[in-house]
């Protein structure tokens, strides 16, 4: 079986290989802070008591987790373009991971910030806090403690998502192995050489998950 | 009679091993199914028509095939780089596209012989400011290909400062791509760029005369199926004899006449 795995090719293609997991860190680590930075607002907005904010936010995250990735990579690179909007395909590929992680990393954000007791935020008010004190001083930084891992989980899948992104041309990690399939017919050792890299990718995330973890003083975290 | 059974026998075992080193035209016949990789990659070789129907040149070339063969004939669709791998795994046993026999690919598939002749061509949006191939050579120009292509490795080969984007899919990305403005030139089959472009209003794009290759087109199979290899030649000689190949390259390839029909 592994008789005709031919390794030499691999190496020859590593350059490659390398190339593609640079592009998919960097645009992996863009498109995660633009999702953070969409998850903020739409979670804030959706801890609103206000329906006029609370509307739309809701509605946004209900339209992307009830869509494929893949339809709304398209609809950015070739349905956009038609409405008059052009975009190079990087910026169409991070715009569209931001925008799908953002809906999900805003539902952990507003499960986190929910998670802390009421009795905090009445103490709050009782030592005579604002609400942006009782926010800064009490419940976010709580908050930040309970979401960091499910966060990290976010992060791990928008790597692997950033995949989709070799259908448009973006030269990543899987358009890499993609090509050492096509030009050389060896789709076992381009697939294979790419699952490596992103187990690779997983573990570093998993060893940062970890990291933060004790940095934060998790429970159990530290021994 | 115990001279006559061991004769018996002998002929049933004979005839056992027979069938086990049966050929794939054997098994297709058993099978009665002819089992052929295509990719939709669009006009006028691939296309689902109007009424959903798959059709095109290649299509309608292997309807021919399982028709003369007598057996029934399943379509597997696979994207192009997915095309090569289906059949080596067995999953198909020929596949039908616009291939080119590139000595790479031999390596891999054995082709039948070239049964028409095409090229890569290079076309750009109509009244964008790339007004020829030279136009297209300029540094930093942004030209679209399709993964695996032989338009993919001409455009290297023509285009050194160029930035080549390769989209996996059909040829209409392509056109897309060039008419959305996500990219200066388009590099493919002439024959698929004519074809495909006919589904965007008359003159949106720039064809160029000049040619970046000559490429002969041909179907593949596994060298494991030499049988079969002989048979396809077989046909495509008899075919182009009896003028049924010519007729279906003018009514797809040569002319817009399936446009009526699909």
């Amino acid at each position: 079986m592994l008789e005709n795995f031919s390794f030499r090719t691999i190496v020859e293609y590593l350059p490659l290989f390398g190339q593609g997991l640079v592009t998919t860190v960097w645009l992996s680590v863009l498109a995660f802070a633009g999702a953070l930075a969409i998850g903020i607002v739409l979670a804030a907005m959706n801890l609103q008591r206000g329906r006029l904010f609370r509307m739309p936010a809701k509605a946004y995250i209900d339209a992307v987790r009830a869509t494929p990735l893949l339809a709304q990579l398209y609809f950015l690179y070739f349905g956009l373009p038609r409405l008059g909007i052009i975009l190079p395909e990087l910026v169409v590929g991070i715009l569209a991971l931001s925008l799908n992680s953002g809906a999900y990393v805003a539902e952990i954000i507003r499960a986190g910030i929910l998670s802390i007791p009421r009795g905090q935020v009445e103490a709050g008010v009782a030592s005579g806090m604002t609400y942006i004190q009782r926010m800064r001083l009490v419940i976010l930084p709580q908050a930040f403690k309970v979401t960091i891992p499910p966060l990290l989980g976010q992060a791990i899948v928008l790597v692997k998502d950033s995949a989709l992104l070799s259908l448009i041309a973006v030269a990543e990690l899987t358009r890499a192995g993609q090509l050492l399939a096509s030009d050389r017919f060896m789709p076992a050792e381009g697939f294979i050489t790419i699952a490596a890299f992103y187990l690779l990718l997983y573990y570093g995330l998993k060893g940062l998950a970890a990291l933060s973890g004790r940095w934060l003083g998790l429970a159990g975290a530290r021994t | 009679m115990t001279i006559a059974k061991l004769f018996i026998a002998g002929l049933a075992l004979a005839g056992l091993t027979a069938a086990a080193s049966a050929g794939t035209l054997d098994e297709i016949t058993k099978r009665g199914e002819l089992r052929v990789a295509v990719q939709t990659q669009g006009p006028p070789f691939s296309l689902v028509g109007a009424a959903g129907e798959r059709t095109g040149s290649s299509v309608e070339l292997a309807e021919l095939m399982a028709k003369e063969m007598g057996v029934k004939i399943t379509f597997l669709d696979f994207d192009w780089d997915g095309l090569i791998p289906a059949l080596l795994s067995g999953k198909a046993d020929l596949l039908v596209a616009d291939m080119t026999p590139t000595l790479a690919r031999a390596m891999k598939v054995a082709f039948t012989k070239p049964y028409m002749y095409t090229g890569s061509t290079v076309f750009t949006k109509a009244d964008g400011k790339f007004k020829s191939t030279e136009d297209c050579k300029a540094k930093g120009t942004k030209i679209a290909v399709l993964l695996g292509a032989t338009g993919e490795k001409e455009a290297t080969k023509a285009f050194p400062d160029a930035d080549i984007k390769s989209y996996k899919g059909g040829g209409p990305l392509l056109l897309d791509a060039v008419n959305n403005g996500q990219a200066d030139c388009g590099v493919n089959d002439v024959s698929a760029v004519k074809g495909q472009s006919t589904a965007y209003p008359a003159g949106s794009f720039t064809i160029m005369p000049d040619m970046l290759s000559k490429e002969p087109l041909a179907f593949a199979t596994r060298y494991d199926e030499q049988d079969l290899l002989t048979w396809m030649n077989l046909f495509l000689d008899q075919v182009s004899l009896d003028g049924r190949l010519q007729k279906n390259l003018d009514y797809w390839v040569n002319s817009d006449d399936w446009k009526k029909d699909h």
